[in-house]
């Protein structure tokens, strides 16, 4: 007689499509074959758990179609099962699954398009916070800027690409024209993805504005933070990109560099 | 130990002893706006133990309106080794915000060695499965103080080393960890018929005091070598067999808070609303029947 611990943990590696033969003498067939039996779980874990990531990765079953995101989301399922039973954190490895799969190489921008996907997921259940406003600043006096640091609020996930993610992902949205193409020559692009209130919101930031954003939201003091970017392009205006940065919300609160 | 403490609150008074469906974001603004006249909602734990966001906020806005029962689908109570404390802790945090009517989980497993299998797994019932699963239920309800309902399963395999019935297990599960029942009619109808046992005389084994909360849910069949297995995936109206069991069970034990479940190929609010209205249908009749009788007695 199996313990419990190993009669589970060989049942998991059958649902996780292993073979079925070695357990099958310890369930009762009862006019099935064991395996028939074990095979509905196998179903319900593949089924189920490849509907959780078609619903967090729609726009990428849109552009693979049904039939390819069913094999892809069935082999990460059992590559990468979840560890935690709340199926809004399951899949965030997905884009990078997909960035080692030849069978989706034809379409460059897949995995890109599927890490946007995952941090609009991140944004819209990410915790709630009241954000940043200029107004807020208002007691640093003007010498100190430098020595801002902001903390990003808890919703802002940053991406870069070297395709139009954003439009790709806009042309798949349920809402869009399905007439509407995107022109993938538009090159890279670079986003802000946050959520202040209710819905999730992208921005799209220069090549420049990304590497500021990027250095805030990893706490760097805002002198480091415009040095950084202004380094990688001379004529960047850093200060308009805060400002826009801080109008939309990214940021939660602040702190002087001691 | 004291595990009685919390066994003190009432099992019948938490959510009405009336028909409640299970709430599916589609169904969300409908729900808000034409405020329906249902008894009370489910929702599965899990989908609102994020940190934040739109789905707390409709949540919230639910709670307001109607009360609400927590139904888990991911503590895994029948899983060896410990029970993830990290997920326990989320669902204490979750109770303490929603203040439910009910908090309840499965008599099955979903987790091995760390990995959640999103599939509720029937159990061999060994005395080592009844240890492991009561003491994890001792744990849940101690964590949440508060008596939990635990809900019979589907089941689709049973195991060559089982020496307990299911009832009698669930019953034993009971006994030791002073928890409730949450009676899945359709779910011992899907196993009855999967296994060949009696469903009349499962149900009948239930204690009418120990049944917190019925569920109520469509299932499918499919077809393997000429032979029917049914399937508990809630994507299609009750059957008439189970809406039958139904009746009887509320026969035996009067009305109790019932649950039209639809997980799948969820319908139009409407249609869960008139399963909803059929159930009620049946608790109302037998609400006056009890006051006929209490009328009488006096």
């Amino acid at each position: 007689m199996p313990s419990l611990f190993k009669l589970q943990n060989a049942l998991r590696d059958v649902s996780l499509g292993g073979d079925a033969s070695a357990l099958a003498a310890d369930i009762i067939g009862d006019g099935f074959a064991p395996e028939q039996r074990l095979n509905v779980h196998r179903n319900n874990t593949t089924i189920l758990l490849s509907e959780a990531l078609g619903a967090t990765y729609s726009v990428v079953k849109k552009l693979v179609g049904d039939e390819f995101f069913e094999a892809v989301a069935r082999l990460f399922v059992r590559a990468q099962p979840p560890r935690s039973p709340c199926l809004f954190e399951y899949g965030e490895g997905f884009g990078d699954f997909l960035a080692t799969l030849p069978a989706a190489s034809d379409l460059p921008y897949l995995s890109d398009v599927a890490r946007l996907e995952w941090m609009w997921n991140a944004a819209f259940h990410a915790a709630d916070a009241t954000p940043l406003t200029s107004a807020d600043l208002a007691p640093v006096a003007p010498e100190a800027y430098g020595d801002l640091i902001l903390s990003p609020h808890p919703s802002l996930r940053l991406i870069s690409s070297a395709f139009p993610i954003k439009e790709i992902w806009d042309v798949n949205q349920c809402s869009a024209d399905p007439e509407a193409t995107v022109n993938l020559d538009e090159g890279p692009q670079a986003l802000a993805l946050l959520r202040p209130k209710a819905s999730v919101e992208m921005i799209e930031l220069s090549p420049a504005g990304f590497v500021l954003a990027n250095q805030l939201s990893e706490g760097a003091p805002l002198e480091d933070a415009f040095f950084a970017a202004q380094s990688t392009a001379p004529d960047f205006d850093p200060a308009s990109t805060l400002a826009v940065l801080i109008s939309v919300g990214a940021f939660q609160s602040y702190t002087l560099r001691p | 130990m004291d595990h009685t403490a919390h066994t003190k609150r009432s099992l019948v008074s938490s959510i009405p002893a009336r028909a409640g469906i299970g709430l599916k974001a589609q169904h969300y603004q409908e729900i808000l706006d034409t405020q329906p006249d249902i008894g009370w909602l489910e929702v599965h734990s899990e989908n609102y133990m994020c940190a934040g966001g739109p789905t707390q906020t409709w949540l919230s806005a639910m709670r307001e309106r109607f009360p609400i029962s927590l139904h888990g689908v991911g503590l895994s109570l029948g899983s060896a080794g410990p029970l993830d404390s990290s997920h326990l802790k989320r669902l204490v945090d979750l109770e303490r915000r929603v203040e439910p009517g009910q908090v309840s989980e499965h008599l099955s497993w979903s987790i091995a060695d760390g990995v959640y299998l999103n599939d509720l797994i029937a159990l061999p019932y060994t005395e080592e499965a009844l240890e492991v699963f009561s003491t994890h239920v001792l744990q849940m309800q101690d964590a949440l103080k508060r008596r939990v309902l635990i809900e019979n399963p589907s089941s689709y395999l049973r195991y060559e080393h089982s020496v307990i019935a299911e009832p009698e297990f669930l019953l034993g599960v009971v006994n030791k960890s002073d928890c409730a029942i949450l009676l899945d009619v359709n779910n011992v109808f899907v196993s009855a018929m999967n296994h060949g046992f009696d469903a009349t005389a499962y149900l009948d084994q239930i204690p009418a005091d120990l049944i917190g909360e019925i569920h109520l849910g469509g299932h499918s069949q499919v077809k393997i070598e000429g032979r029917v297995l049914r399937i508990d995936d809630h994507g299609s109206k009750v059957c008439d067999e189970v809406w039958a069991l139904y009746e009887r069970v509320i026969d035996r034990c009067g009305p109790k808070p019932t649950l039209i479940e639809w997980d799948s190929n969820v319908p139009e609010l409407s249609v869960l609303l008139d399963e909803a209205a059929k159930a009620d249908h049946i608790l109302a009749r037998a609400a006056v029947r009890e006051e006929v009788h209490h009328a009488v007695a006096v």
